[in-house]
């Protein structure tokens, strides 16, 4: 039963890859293209969940890092191709959206949600909803602090492996410690990749 | 273990993931290890640009400087290559072919030209819609064997992974390693390379060594 399913999932998620692939194909426009590249890269990561395990979950994170490294740096390179990496973008510089009150609610409750999950997923849910707030608000924000705190919480996490690797009894520790610090850690790359518009020193 | 490669000498376990030195993957890992150290202490070649119709030749002077990012993303790529040659875990080593391609598109794409940025960008292109098929093989292995391990795939102990399977990480594989022709493409008229631009090839070289034993064996 669960072959069957499994093997109807693949060949839909095929089937799904191989539209992207065409769409690539015929489509000749750069930009466009780079827009595609998103599509194509949901069966690759539809492909690993479909061994519905835990070690699917445990493949995806990597898989999903990497293909969104791979199309920052292409992003990045199409902006240079084209000459309009010195645009300044700022904020999404709609009036509603950077006067009105909803956006600092929307983030807080984002935020707090993604506390209440924790991990990996909490982290990337209130990463989201610190990304909306400075995007409505175009704010300045300090990227070297960013960093550090990215820095400090990777940190804990990792001394929390070495805890259950050293010190099993205090697993419970550990765990808490590795939650908070992959919150932590993810929540702040996700504001960082989102609001890393051009370079620092501009 | 009945490997291509010869018996493995050592096998450094972290959990379920491995490591395994047999004398094929030592080879390859002494020399990706070799050009890594050569582009970590090796200087940028000089460029030497000759007038046409004229007797004219100007020699270009590269500083290390303005090539510090190539450096470091060669001497990455070489990092990325050193653990793909010798993972002994199958999704490990499809991340670090993925990794191997990101950083041959940093290697061609640091150089400030349309024309260079026009090929690093389309090769991008490639190197990450071949994800697809790198994941997808990976995926197939892990769900008609049960396991990831090169080893324990090896040993026959568990059934041996499908063709399909092995025909897409051999795919993926190939769209990741396309770099040198994009490289060439774009270095040998415009761009100033040497020797970082090597490791686009010598990783690319490596990943399709290793792929033909990995797939050969699984």
């Amino acid at each position: 039963m669960i072959w069957q399913e499994y093997s109807v999932g693949l060949l839909v998620v095929l089937a799904c890859g191989i539209v992207a692939f065409v769409a690539l194909l015929l489509e000749w426009d750069d930009l466009h293209r780079l827009l595609l590249i998103d599509l194509v890269e949901i069966p690759s990561l539809g492909v690993i969940a479909l061994l519905g395990t835990d070690l699917a979950e445990a493949l995806i994170l990597p898989g999903l890092v990497v293909g969104i490294a791979e199309l920052l740096a292409l992003s990045q390179i199409y902006l240079h191709k084209e000459g309009i990496a010195d645009r300044k973008v700022s904020g999404l510089n709609i009036e509603v959206i950077s006067k009105a009150d909803a956006p600092v609610i929307i983030s807080v409750i984002l935020i707090v949600y993604g506390i209440v999950l924790s991990g990996f997923t909490g982290g990337g849910i209130a990463g989201l909803g610190i990304v909306f707030f400075f995007m409505a608000r175009g704010a300045k924000e300090h990227f070297s602090l960013l960093e550090m705190a990215s820095g400090v919480s990777w940190a804990l996490w990792i001394a929390a492996f070495f805890v259950f690797m050293v010190l099993p009894q205090y697993w419970f520790l550990a765990l808490m410690g590795a939650a908070i610090g992959i919150l932590l850690k993810v929540t702040v790359k996700m504001a960082l990749v989102g609001m890393m518009w051009g370079r620092p020193d501009e | 273990m009945s490997s291509l490669g010869g018996a493995p000498w050592y096998i450094l376990e972290f959990g379920d993931e491995l490591v395994y030195f047999t004398p094929y993957t030592t080879t390859l890992l002494i020399l990706a290890l070799v050009f890594t150290v050569l582009a970590l202490v090796s200087r940028p070649e000089r460029q030497v640009e000759a007038l046409f119709g004229t007797d004219a030749i100007y020699a270009k002077d590269t500083t290390v400087d303005q090539m510090r990012f190539r450096r470091f993303m060669a001497i990455a790529c070489g990092c990325a290559s050193m653990g793909a040659v010798v993972t002994g875990d199958l999704f490990n080593f499809t991340l670090f072919v993925a990794l191997v391609g990101i950083t041959n598109v940093g290697i061609v794409a640091a150089v400030k030209n349309r024309h260079v940025q026009n090929a690093a960008f389309q090769y991008g292109l490639v190197a990450l819609t071949a994800t697809v098929p790198l994941f997808a093989g990976a995926g197939i292995v892990a769900a008609t064997t049960g396991t990831l391990s090169i080893v324990a795939l090896a040993s026959g102990t568990v059934p041996q992974a499908p063709f399909f399977a092995r025909a897409l990480l051999c795919l993926g594989v190939v769209g990741e390693g396309m770099a040198p022709f994009y490289a060439a493409k774009a270095e040998m008229f415009r761009a100033p390379g040497a020797p970082y631009v090597i490791m686009c090839s010598l990783s690319s070289l490596l990943i399709f060594l290793r792929v033909a034993e990995v797939v050969m064996v699984i």
